[in-house]
């Protein structure tokens, strides 16, 4: 038997599974986004365009374009917080290096909503910090809570990319850059960022895509004026039952992340066959 | 020393002060180590004041008015607590066994095989990984009422499996690429059959990895709430999804010894997962085989 043969046999089991799981429960969802409701509430599919016309109703604009917003928003808080430490940790971290990235990952093995909910406890009207100042800011119930929940959720997934694009960078080239009598800003500029590229890049991509899907961090931070897609797609498959409808959302989401996740799938698959080479 | 220099760019250059002083010291910008533990500080901040309040004798969230277990006690007085206790650690370790299994094989399919079935396996494996939660959430519900599995522990399970398959295979991958075949080879020409081979030669150099991500996989699935939150049945219900209807009435001291709890279970499986290799005896970083960077 062949190597080929032999080793392709190893693909069946998983691959299957994740067909019937994965490949088959995404098609049901398109086919019953083109689908519609009885009157007791089953859902029926269909063909017909009636849950992409709500979609894209103009009541619900808002909630697309905030939805997009606050990921972006997100994505930028991201990297402005986490790149100083993957650079950190990459260039000066030393023996160190492992330790402190440890630390960083560390925090995002709490449960999400856990680490949500001590914010709640530390913000909220009545939470710690109004208690300590004896004052009654609102923090919580804001889109800017909503926000912070996102950054503090996924930070990790923007750190972690940015310090391996840094920690594979010839360090010589700094050094070659002050020997040109770059000063440190220059050096970083023209040098260390344009190196971090890749890392950027994978970081936003990996930010952007579980924020614009989160339902969480808006229910539990923002008020009702802060709805994201997320809550609504939530909404229809729970509360209001709904499922075609809800599948309509799913798919406009999905198609619009579809851009993003190329990007990334390009960058792993080059990344992998760069591994195996 | 380099802004000296580049300060003054007509001045010949300094002779190196100390070229045997390591690159580390080089310059190291002061503020950005103050950055870094401020960093560590808001990051800590709601994680330990959790812990802490879940220790407290009072209801107060912001007074810690002594120590005390009470909040520990009612977590396992409830029993329908435990019992979502007991369901999330049965649905971790099934998922973890079956996922590993499952992720381990499509990593040495993929990284053995150069065909079109490949090529398609890899796209499949990795766009689990780049999927909202909620949308995979949304489709396993819809498949299991479409072939009318009642939800359950049991379809909580699948959706799990489903979407840990990925991590263990980009993990296992990476220590598959850095393996290189020569020891395969050899066993192969010592008259090992490809499976012997398999089973004797290349699974044994694996297990660090695979073990590693088997636990990267029970964490997940352990703290997982989307997920669960769209395929769980009535009872019992997974931690997580309790947790998020005690949030949604209002804040509570029960949820800070829930949260401690589980963060301990977490934090147990992924430091044990870091330090594997040390315990296998190699002098690999734990963290760049969880990573899937081994070898880069």
């Amino acid at each position: 038997m062949n190597e080929n043969r032999f080793a392709s046999t190893f693909l069946i089991p998983g691959g299957l599974w994740l067909l019937a799981l994965f490949v088959v429960p995404v098609l049901l969802v398109l086919g019953l986004s083109f689908g519609h409701t009885d009157d007791l509430g089953e859902a029926i599919y269909g063909f017909e365009f009636t849950n992409y016309e709500r979609v894209f109703d103009p009541d619900l604009i808002p909630v697309l374009l905030r939805s997009v917003g606050f990921a972006l928003a997100t994505v930028v808080i991201c990297l402005l917080i986490g790149y100083p430490v993957a650079y950190y940790i990459a260039i000066y971290g030393g023996r160190w290096k492992n330790v402190l990235l440890a630390l960083v990952v560390l925090p995002f093995f709490v449960n999400y909503l856990i680490r949500t909910y001590a914010w709640i406890a530390m913000l909220g009207d009545d939470g710690l910090v109004n208690g300590l100042f004896d004052t009654s800011i609102r923090f919580i119930n804001t889109p800017y809570a909503v926000i912070g929940g996102l950054v503090y959720g996924f930070l990790a997934f923007m750190i972690l990319p940015v310090f391996a694009s840094l920690d594979n960078m010839d360090r010589s080239l700094i050094e070659a850059g002050k020997d040109l009598y770059g000063g440190p800003w220059q050096t970083f500029r023209h040098v260390t960022l344009p190196h971090s590229y890749q890392g950027i890049l994978a970081g936003a991509v990996l930010v952007f895509l579980p924020a614009v899907g989160d339902f969480v961090s808006a229910s539990l931070l923002g008020g009702p004026e802060d709805v994201m897609i997320g809550n609504l797609i939530q909404q229809q498959f729970q509360a209001s039952d709904n499922w075609p409808f809800g599948a309509a959302l799913t798919i406009v989401m999905m198609a619009f992340l579809l851009i993003w996740m190329s990007l990334y799938l390009r960058s792993a698959a080059r990344e992998a066959r760069e591994q195996e080479a | 020393m380099s802004t000296e220099v580049a300060q003054t760019p007509s001045a010949p250059a300094p002779p190196r002060a100390a070229p045997t002083k390591p690159a580390k010291d080089f310059d190291r910008p002061r503020f950005l180590k103050v950055y870094l533990w401020l960093f560590f500080a808001v990051l800590f901040v709601p994680i330990v004041l959790v812990i802490l309040f879940s220790f407290n004798s009072s209801r107060s969230l912001q007074n810690f008015e002594g120590f005390s277990l009470r909040w520990y006690e009612t977590f396992f007085e409830s029993e329908s607590l435990r019992d979502s206790l007991i369901a999330s650690i049965e649905i971790a370790l099934v998922t973890m066994v079956i996922a590993t299994v499952l992720g381990t094989l499509l990593a040495y399919g993929l990284v053995r095989t150069r065909t079109r079935w490949s090529n398609a396996a890899n796209i499949l494996m990795l766009i689990p990984l780049v999927t909202p939660e909620i949308v995979a959430g949304a489709s396993a519900l819809l498949l299991f009422t479409q072939i009318g599995l009642e939800l359950s522990i049991t379809t909580i399970i699948l959706a799990h499996i489903t979407f840990s398959i990925s991590y263990v295979t980009v993990v296992v991958r990476a220590r598959l690429a850095a393996l290189g075949r020569e020891v395969e080879a050899a066993a192969m020409d010592l008259g090992a059959t490809r499976w012997q081979t398999f089973r004797l030669v290349t699974l044994p150099a694996l297990w660090p990895a695979v073990l590693a991500a088997g636990l990267l996989v029970f964490a997940l699935s352990f703290d997982d709430f989307v997920l669960s939150f769209f395929t769980t049945g009535e009872s019992p219900q997974p931690l997580p999804v309790r947790i998020w209807t005690q949030i949604r009435f209002g804040v509570r001291p029960t949820i800070n010894a829930i949260g401690t709890f589980m963060l301990v279970i977490s934090v147990l499986s992924i430091g044990l997962a870091l330090l594997l290799p040390r315990l296998f005896g190699r002098k690999e970083s734990g963290l760049k085989v969880l990573l899937g960077r081994e070898g880069t």
